[in-house]
């Protein structure tokens, strides 16, 4: 949505700008000004209000506009791949389970309001940093991010960037989305490290989570009340356009935006929709299919880069000609391999299960 | 003199109208001072504000592909948005005591 969104607004300037005189032009880049300077200025807003507010609900919500924002500016960057991944991951899903790991906090704490700022428990010493200490760390965070822009502005731009190898390489790469050609080719070293994180991740937090079942339904699933009555039509609709939109993100990342990370945070946002309503719940272990889903696409995607050492000469090399149904099918596995273990970390349980009703 | 085109200027009042209305509902979620009213402002600019800068929009579109997306767009806002007001109105509704429907 954000893309269109944005792509919009980029053809709308630019229809205007070639129709309208050189002072079109300029109003224009004063706009596009205006909107960067208002864009930038608010992240940095919201960052601080992030950090330093006192009442932790509000931080998340800030959060959550942080993750929006963010999307945005990678959007106005002309980086629409992450554009959607931040919006998607960081804004949905992060937001959603920092919202599940707040309500855990006020549960154990009792009589906390929502709105209650945090108090350390009674007993416990002042968690409070002295003035001069904060002041002096601060001053030298400045000195030292002012000292990397300054080093960063006078450095001359390389001749041969990475990313022009790329752009030129695109032919050989099996698709035309150069993102994907980087992500799933050239550097997919790189990308197998990125989902080995995810599974550790969901790993460790099996280790430290105690209690699996706390993130869940809301009271109305309680026999007592009845379910809201707009919910049902509502999953009757999304969950299809989700299934849908995974489809469509995950075909489209060959050639356009899009990918098997989108696709499997919208395909997770979707688990964790149902999870919410109670059309999914928890489950203490997870079954032999999660668990070969769950590694599934590390599994996968080791086996065919090694298999390169044989059939194509390298290791991560695919052999010619099989670049772009091999990619196809790692990306398809990888959605699901992405999807699971942030529908799991949310769920925070080792496995889901359909509700009976 | 260059003339403006009517597509153009019905675009242009969709889309300020469409603005205005996010201001209205924006000053309203902050100045009012229960649940209910906030919704009430909120749901004014989610429904006719979004309503008139999509259809701005779409008048700028570009082929009829991109006028079916900003619709299916406006659709999914426009759902979440009845969804979740209904869910809050109702929450506060609960925490307010009021379990049983109001009296007409």
């Amino acid at each position: 949505m954000i893309r269109a969104l944005a792509d919009d607004a980029v053809s709308g300037a630019a229809t205007g700008a070639a129709t309208g005189a050189a002072t079109d032009l300029e109003i224009a880049a004063l706009l596009w000004w205006a909107f960067d300077g208002l864009l930038a200025l608010g992240l940095l807003g919201l960052a601080y209000q992030v950090v330093a507010g006192r009442q932790l609900f509000r931080s998340v919500v800030l959060f959550i506009i942080y993750g929006l924002l963010m999307a945005v500016a990678w959007a106005r960057l002309a980086a629409p791949d992450l554009a959607l991944a931040e919006a998607a991951i960081g804004a949905g899903l992060t937001g959603a389970l920092l919202l599940s790991a707040y309500r855990n906090l006020i549960g154990t704490d009792g009589e906390e309001g929502p709105h209650a700022p945090i108090t350390p428990p009674a007993g416990a010493p002042p968690m409070t940093v002295p003035r001069w200490a904060a002041l002096f760390a601060a001053a030298l965070a400045g000195l030292l991010v002012a000292g990397i822009g300054w080093v960063a502005v006078g450095l001359q731009p390389p001749e041969q960037t990475a990313g022009r190898l790329a752009l030129e390489q695109l032919a050989e790469s099996g698709v035309e989305n150069p993102v994907t050609a980087v992500l799933l080719n050239f550097r997919s070293i790189d990308t197998i490290g990125e989902v080995v994180v995810l599974f550790v991740a969901f790993l460790a937090a099996r280790v430290v989570a105690q209690e699996l079942d706390h993130a869940g339904p809301g009271d109305w699933l309680r026999a007592s009340q009845r379910e809201p009555l707009l919910v049902g039509p509502l999953i009757a609709f999304i969950a299809p356009m989700a299934v849908l939109v995974t489809g469509y993100l995950l075909w489209a990342g060959g050639h356009q935006p899009g990918g098997a990370f989108q696709a499997g945070a919208v395909l997770a946002a979707l688990a964790v929709l149902l999870r919410l309503t109670g059309r999914l719940r928890p489950r203490l272990e997870p079954t032999l299919l999660e668990r070969s889903v769950l590694v599934g696409g590390v599994v996968l995607f080791s086996a065919i880069g090694l298999a390169g050492a044989g059939l194509a000469g390298a290791v991560l090399e695919y052999p010619p000609g099989w670049d772009y149904r091999l990619i196809l099918l790692i990306e398809t596995v990888l959605t699901l391999s992405i999807a699971l273990p942030l529908a799991l970390l949310f769920s925070g349980s080792g496995g889901l299960r359909q509700e009976v009703r | 003199m260059e003339t403006i085109d009517l597509i153009d200027l019905v675009s242009i009042g969709l889309l300020l109208l469409g603005a205005l209305f996010f201001l209205t509902g924006t000053v309203g979620l902050l100045r009012f001072n229960n649940c209910f009213a906030r919704l009430h402002a909120l749901t004014k600019a989610d429904n006719v504000g979004l309503g008139c800068i999509a259809l701005g929009l779409m008048l700028q579109a570009e082929s009829g592909w991109a006028v079916a997306k900003i619709a299916l767009i406006w659709a999914l806002a426009q759902l979440a948005a009845t969804v979740s007001a209904h869910l809050i109105a109702r929450f506060s509704l609960r925490l307010g005591g009021g379990v049983r429907r109001m009296p007409p």
